[in-house]
């Protein structure tokens, strides 16, 4: 008899059950998201013409394969994304089981069984999404099973995406955000995140609509709704959403700008919580604990990024650390790939005492482990763009808002184009995880183009040839590995996909 | 003719006591008698007649009377004697009569080589039995295969000592114990049942002997120092290889060649991890008798300090009790008794597992550019310094001290109560309860410190846990013996047993601490109330419960034809209703043929022939503990809602799959041998060939991302082990003061992986095992060895840039790196290129022995060794460039023709981060474990009537030389990943074996000793 544990049979039962099973949802995004440095994120920076695989001279080339989509950089690392492909398949199990035991549980009222469901559901949308825009094709479970399934078609994967973030939209209050706790999925995170799955998909794929259900014109309704009611708004100092960026007049990480965050926090340890934001280490500078940074493994940002802005936008310090201009004493020798640039939304920090923050809130002291900084998925900044871009019939105040809000008195209005708006999407929202999915969606030859570059770069401190080859991008549409130990466990059910 | 009357006493020439119960017989007459409580005899027999003095244990004497009224006798042990009985499961066996392949080592010849540990003791005496260090840190188990590795999980055999289930012995003081049985074959083990399927030890501690009370004094003090050093590179030797290493990469150099040059050796860090450290141990043991009771009650203490800092990090410390005795009540009707032994140990370790928990490991990769002590005499912190040989790098030594404060304090009581009744003249019930109680206890201190940007603690922290563990064990047994005509044998046995196990434990940890020392490292002394800091954890162990029936029939005809079958049922709680019973038979026969008439004419060279051969079938459960349910767990499952930091929100989920249908893995066994002694019983010989077949196998499979859940064990694959064991042992004296023997064993086993019920046919080894991001470098895979090693072979070094160009599947290597071999030719070299290249497990096990005794001299050499398996060495960790290197390196690839198998240095060590055959090294060794030299001053005394029957000084070395062309510094490595990934108490990746990270190697030993016995 199970002392310490309940069983699979006597749970399910209650609705507290159900709440705690849905908290366990929440933790399976978490982990996904955030427990591996190998991650989403990661990966879409590090494959973005926003930053070079960088790390440490004597590092494995597993970066470098991510950064040029080229495995014969490193043959060995097959199995680059194995931990995010199992947790990402953990977190929907977890969904699974919960929706599969819906009807068991005695409820005590049925408004929060719909709010379960459409958060469980947006859990596992969110996750299938991450997963097909990486992989492309992936197997698709709805069901717990132990069958071994082959990849679907993606529009198959769209659309139990659209079906869970529609039953989301429809099924969360229709509240102000802030009557919601913090962290909770809304209603206006689902239907902020449904016109984001339209983009891509329609783009990526060439459709005109996503799966069959939802049009372009419905994806506007879904924006318009948030701007018009979820209480929403833009922070007024685009510098105080990121920390690093402005310590001092910080906005927080629950301010009114954040739509839906995965939130991370201290209590990370080795052994078994993974509460923390893990890859956020692979972007702090090599070696430099300086107030406010604290250290970390050095991915590096492209020098393009720095020059894309304007020296009187607001973005540029928010979202670059210049080694050059803030005058820091990094030691490039033991630094791969060194362009002077980094990584400031995330970055790890320091206290002016020197600590870890993680460290001096309570957490583990050591440093790759107390990462609290949420990810932030969606900015209200986005849902102004992504309406300019759906024709909103405001779609020229929507664009005027976001970049009044990062020129200041350098501000001029530029009339409204779609090359305008991919534009400033690149400035608004550089390192935040969505450059690299938005050339994708203009097309793989317009994101290949792009990212091929040949530049110069610092390794070990000698100065190297830096060469991303374009062609890789087309000859794998994009698309990133999927781990060979899957394959493997597999028996050669799932295919790897073109290219690698 | 008038009959004469003898008197006289029959002593024991090894201890000089009186024998009672000695057979006296007038040759060919039914005349005789016996000797008496004290040793004496009077018999009537005829003039000129021939006294025969034979007694279980000692060689029988013929004495003709010659005219004497006096005849005293001295008789000698023979341990070879025919009446020799041998400890079996469930009661004892005359060893001529066994079926079974099983082998019997003598408590003497295990408390002589004054081990810690008994199992260390039996190295190189068993054939077949595989036992090695899992480290060289005083009082860490020993691993012990027998018959080749027939699970992936725990493999350890089942220990009984007097007749209780325990899981390690090495709590035991070695003279404690009487002999240890090791049962081999499934008809031996199979009494045994669901827990035999890795084989059976049988331990008996030592009873009373009828007789005047005997006191015995054994004691010895030994200093251990390393056996073997390895060499790092110094200062000089460590700066020249990184300026060449950034030469090769396209920089500059990191040092100039002026300051190299006046650089000296640097910190030798292995230098100030190791350190001699004492052993000592003194045990007392007092045994006697009466008619109807006997006693044997002993006290011991034993100290070892470990060599890697020399005991204030590494010590053992162990005090035994025993109590054992038996009485007689009503005639012998009735005998009750009870066997007790209690062990006090406490211990304080270094860490000593995989690479990133190894104290050791840090010492083969600090740079010795590093300084020991600042300038203040503190232990020197690298967090100011920028030379990147320097900065990042912890003092390891420091480190070590900082990071290994703990006390373990363990008690262990284990033994039995028992009673048996005569109910009629031979059958007899017999019941016991049996107990097997650890209580734990643990502290550990970390203190504020900080040595460099990574290796820092902020909050002094203290952990501390207490619990216990016990098992309980009742058995009743119904004995009945009888024979047919005198020649049908009958031996039978029906019985029952009842296990159960449970325990508790609770663990704590809080920071901020008034004391900042390990005396004071109690949760007490933590003065920080923010429960986000703390942790508390207890929880019940895995209750585990067994109920067994279980029967066996011995027949012998006539003492040439010999039958035995068994057969155990066992119902077990860790599976399901409807898989709890698992059913385990055995047959085994055997033929004396030096019975037959027709073998007359070789009696002259051969004495006894028997062969013998079993069949059976033996289980073992050692998975997690319900796995036919899923649980639901909460642990490390939780959310933040909200906008405070650390406060978090509980939830649940269904932690694993659940696997309804598993049962016990069953492990089938075929034995074929024969025993024989030879040239007037001088040559003993034991051989056998065995086939063990282990089918349902449980195993814990890969599964795939998409089942969302950690999986269940189950009963996935088998696998084969076959060998042949040869045992000789050759006993003969010269003069009557010379006597001599020789033996030697050897065992080879063939290991192969028949089938394995995945997708892909292959539980994967773990990544990052040898540096840091490593790649998956040994599996469990059909048709190859349990924990193979997989990677690429090197065909060489590049010497030149036409080399890499002619071989075109390395385009992009340069000339001194490694050529790997394209084994599928298709022109690139990827994982399809990896194969196997190398086996942990030995082909060959060995040992042999040589005593001598003259005069009161005694001397013993022990060896023993492994032939044909291979060691993974990875002492350095290659994510770093700075790591120091052993000076292997200094042999590296640095220009055309300078080296073909070993690569040059590069800044990103791309030659040193792929597995390949250059980490496998071949792990064969003989190793000199014991020797010794004795002499018993009571010889000199001997005439008048000394006080003492034996006071034996002894020098002994213990392993004194290892022969073997492995480099480390010792290549019995018996290490085995434990790593628990899902968390269920055992280790997922049992198979993971012969990976030396910086194995902490057994010491060398030279002792003095004192044995007095009186």
């Amino acid at each position: 008899e199970l002392l310490t544990n309940i069983s699979n049979e006597s749970f399910y039962q209650t609705q507290d059950d159900a709440y705690d099973a849905l908290v366990a949802c929440y933790d399976g995004m978490q982990i996904a998201t955030g427990g591996v440095k190998e991650s989403f994120y990661t990966a879409s920076e590090v494959g973005s013409d926003d930053c070079f695989g960088g790390t440490g001279i004597s590092d494995g080339y597993n970066y470098q394969v991510i950064d040029e989509f080229d495995i014969s950089r490193a043959p060995s690392y097959t199995d680059l994304y194995n931990n995010i492909w199992i947790n990402y398949y953990r977190a929907i199990y977890r969904c699974n089981v919960l929706l599969q035991k819906m009807d068991q549980i005695t409820w005590d009222d049925d408004n929060a069984r719909a709010q379960y469901e459409a958060e469980a559901k947006f859990i596992r949308a969110y996750s299938y999404f991450d997963m097909v825009r990486l992989w492309g094709n992936i197997p698709l479970v709805t069901e717990p099973t132990t069958d071994n399934i082959p990849q679907s078609d993606p529009d198959e994967v769209y659309t139990v995406i659209a079906e869970d973030l529609l039953y989301a939209a429809e099924n969360l209050p229709d509240e102000v955000y802030s009557s919601t706790e913090s962290g909770r999925i809304t209603r206006w995170a689902a239907k902020s995140m449904l016109a984001r799955v339209y983009l891509y998909y329609t783009g990526y794929y060439s459709k005109s609509d996503l799966v069959g259900l939802v049009s372009q014109s419905d994806a506007l309704d879904h924006l318009e709704d948030v701007i018009a009611s979820s209480g929403h708004a833009l922070v007024s100092d685009f510098g105080t959403l990121w920390e690093a960026a402005d310590v001092e007049n910080y906005a927080g990480e629950n301010n009114e700008e954040i739509v839906f965050a995965v939130k991370y926090t201290y209590t990370s340890n080795y052994t078994g919580d993974t509460d923390g934001n893990l890859w956020k280490v692979m972007f702090g500078m090599r070696g430099l604990n300086q107030y406010p940074y604290g250290q970390g493994w050095g991915v590096t940002v492209n020098s393009k990024l720095y020059d894309l802005y304007d020296s009187g936008d607001s973005r540029r310090w928010a979202t670059v650390i210049s080694v050059d201009d803030e005058d820091l004493p990094v030691d490039i020798t033991a630094q791969r790939e060194y362009t002077g640039y980094y990584n400031k939304k995330y970055t790890p920090l320091l206290t002016e005492d020197g600590e870890y923050p993680g460290a001096a809130a309570g957490g583990d002291s050591d440093f790759q482990l107390n990462q609290m900084q949420d990810y932030f998925v969606i900015r209200y900044a986005d849902v102004l763009l992504m309406a300019s871009e759906l024709g909103s019939t405001n779609a020229q105040t929507y664009f005027d808002e976001v970049r009044h809000r990062a020129l200041g008195n350098d501000y001029t209005q530029l009339t409204v184009t779609q090359d305008r708006i991919m534009e400033e999407r690149h400035k608004e929202f550089a390192l935040e995880g969505i450059r690299y999915w938005d050339l994708l969606r203009q097309g793989v030859s317009t994101a290949a183009n792009t990212i091929g570059e040949t530049t110069t770069v610092y390794s070990g401190g000698v100065e190297t040839t830096k060469t991303i080859d374009g062609a890789q991008i087309t000859a794998t549409q994009g698309l990133f590995q999927i781990p060979n130990t899957q394959i493997s466990l597999s028996g050669g059910v799932l295919q790897q996909n073109t290219g690698w | 003719q008038e009959k004469t009357t003898i008197t006289g006493t029959v002593i024991s020439a090894e201890d000089q006591m009186m024998i009672p119960g000695v057979s006296i017989m007038e040759k060919g007459t039914s005349n005789g008698t016996s000797t008496d409580f004290d040793g004496n005899y009077t018999i009537t027999v005829a003039p000129g007649a021939t006294l025969e003095f034979s007694y279980i244990g000692f060689i029988s004497q013929s004495i003709a009377i010659d005219g004497k009224t006096k005849i005293d006798v001295s008789l000698q042990t023979d341990t070879q004697q025919l009446d020799e009985v041998i400890v079996v499961g469930y009661g004892v066996q005359k060893k001529e009569l066994v079926t079974g392949a099983n082998q019997q080592i003598t408590g003497e010849s295990i408390a002589k080589q004054n081990t810690l540990n008994a199992m260390q003791a039996l190295q190189g005496q068993t054939a077949g039995a595989q036992i090695s260090s899992t480290s060289g840190q005083p009082g860490e188990a020993m691993k012990v295969i027998i018959r080749g590795v027939g699970t992936i999980g725990d493999a350890t055999p089942l220990y009984i000592v007097d007749g209780v289930q325990t899981g390690d012995i090495s709590y035991l003081n070695s003279s404690d114990i009487e002999s240890i049985s090791v049962l081999k074959d499934a008809a031996s083990a199979a009494i045994y049942g669901s827990q035999a399927a890795n084989g059976v030890i049988l331990v008996t501690t030592k009873s009373g002997k009828k007789g005047k009370a005997r006191i015995t004094f054994d004691s010895y003090y030994g200093i251990q120092t390393l056996a073997k050093e390895i060499d790092l590179l110094n200062a000089k030797e460590y700066m020249t290889i990184l300026n060449e290493a950034y030469i090769n990469s396209g920089q500059t150099l990191a040092m100039s060649q002026e300051e190299v040059d006046q650089l000296g050796e640097g910190t030798n860090w292995l230098d100030h991890m190791i350190d001699t450290a004492i052993m000592s141990n003194y045990s007392l043991g007092i045994s006697g008798g009466s008619e109807t009771s006997s006693y044997s009650s002993s006290l011991s203490y034993l100290s070892q300090e470990g060599i890697v800092s020399g005991g204030d990090l590494s010590n053992y410390d162990r005090y035994n009790f025993r109590f054992n005795s038996d009485h007689k009540l009503l005639d012998g009707r009735v005998k009750f008794g009870e066997n007790l032994s209690f062990a006090w140990i406490n211990k304080q370790g270094i860490s000593v597992g995989n690479q990133y928990s190894n104290g050791l490991r840090s010492a083969f990769n600090t740079s010795p550019m590093v300084p020991f002590y600042d300038a203040n005499g503190n232990y020197y912190n690298t967090i100011s310094d920028s030379d990147p040989w320097i900065a990042g790098m912890a003092n390891p030594y420091a480190y070590m001290v900082y990071t290994n404060q703990n006390h373990n304090d363990n008690q262990r009581l284990l033994g039995n109560v028992w009673a048996e009744i005569e109910i009629i003249d031979n059958l007899k019930y017999r019941t016991s309860l049996g107990l097997d109680y650890n209580s734990f206890s643990s502290r550990t201190l970390t203190p504020i410190y900080s040595l460099s940007t990574y290796a820092y603690n902020n909050q002094s922290t203290v952990t501390q846990s207490e619990g216990k563990r016990y098992s309980t064990l009742i058995d009743n047994l119904l004995t009945y013996t009888f024979d047919i005509d005198d020649k049908h044998n009958f031996e039978t046995m029906v019985g029952t047993s009842y296990y159960h196990y449970n325990g508790s434990s609770a663990y704590g940890k809080n920071v901020d601490l008034i004391y900042d020392d390990l005396e004071h490292a109690w949760l007490d002394n933590a003065t920080n109330t923010d429960g986000a800091l703390m942790d508390i954890q207890g929880s019940p162990e895995n209750e585990n419960k067994r109920l067994s029936y279980f029967g066996r029939l011995n027949y012998n005809f006539d003492g040439k034809y010999m039958f035995s079958a068994t057969f155990r049922a066992d119902e077990s709680s860790q599976f399901a209703e409807g898989n709890r019973w698992g059913y385990f038979p055995s047959v085994s026969a055997g033929w004396i043929i030096t019975r037959e008439n027709f073998m007359t004419s070789s009696d002259n060279w051969l004495d006894y022939l028997k062969i013998r051969a079993s069949w059976g079938q033996v289980g073992n459960q050692n998975a997690g503990a319900f796995q036919y349910l899923t649980p639901v767990t909460y642990s490390n499952t939780n959310y933040i809602f909200g906008e405070d930091e650390g406060v978090l929100t509980p939830g649940a989920y269904p932690l694993r799959l659940a696997n309804p249908l598993i049962k016990w893995e069953t492990s089938e066994q075929l034995d074929f041998g024969f025993d024989a002694r030879l040239l007037n019983n001088k040559l003993n010989v034991a051989f056998d060939w065995y086939q063990k077949t282990t089918k349902d196998w449980l195993i814990l499979p890969s599964v795939l991302a998409t089942a969302g859940a950690n999986p269940a064990w189950e009963n996935g694959g088998n696998v084969k082990n076959t060998g042949v064991e040869l045992s000789l042992t050759y006993r003969d004296f010269i003069g009557d003061d010379f006597s001599y023997s020789v033996s030697l064993n050897g065992a080879y086993n063939k290991n192969t992986v028949n089938s394995i019920n995945t997708d892909d046919g292959i539980i994967h080894g773990e990544t990052g095992r040898l540096w840091d991001n490593s790649p998956e470098f040994n599996r469990v895979e059909n048709g190859h060895p349990v924990g193979y090693f997989w990677g690429y072979q090197v065909a060489g070094v590049f010497q030149n840039q036409d080399e890499v160009d002619a071989y075109g599947a390395q385009p992009d290597a340069e000339p001194g790196d490694f050529k790997y071999v394209d084994l599928n030719g298709d022109g690139t070299i990827d994982e399809n290129d990896k194969s196997q290249i190398g086996n942990p497990n030995p082909d060959v096990t060995y040992g042999f022995a040589i005593s001598l005794e003259y005069k009161g001299f005694d001397f013993f050499v022990q060896t023993n060794g492994v032939l044909g398996n291979q060691i993974v060495q990875s002492y350095r960790n290659q994510a770093n460039v700075y790591n120091n290197n052993t000076t292997q390196i200094l042999d590296r690839w640095h220009g055309e023709g300078t080296s073909n198998s070993i690569a040059k240095v590069t800044t990103d060590n791309r030659n040193y981060t792929e597995f390949s055959d250059f980490y496998v090294k071949d792990g064969d060794f003989l190793r000199i474990s014991t020797v010794t030299l004795g002499y018993d001053l009571s010889r000199l005394f001997k005439k008048d009537n000394f006080f003492a029957d034996k006071i034996r000084i002894y020098g002994s070395v213990q392993n004194l030389f290892t022969f073997t062309k492995y480099t480390g510094m010792d290549p019995e490595v018996g290490f085995t990943d434990a790593s628990d990934v899902d968390g269920d108490g055992y280790s997922d990746y049992g198979f993971s074996t012969g990976v030396d990270v910086g194995f902490y190697p057994r010491p060398r030993t030279y002792m003095l000793g004192l044995n007095v016995s009186f």
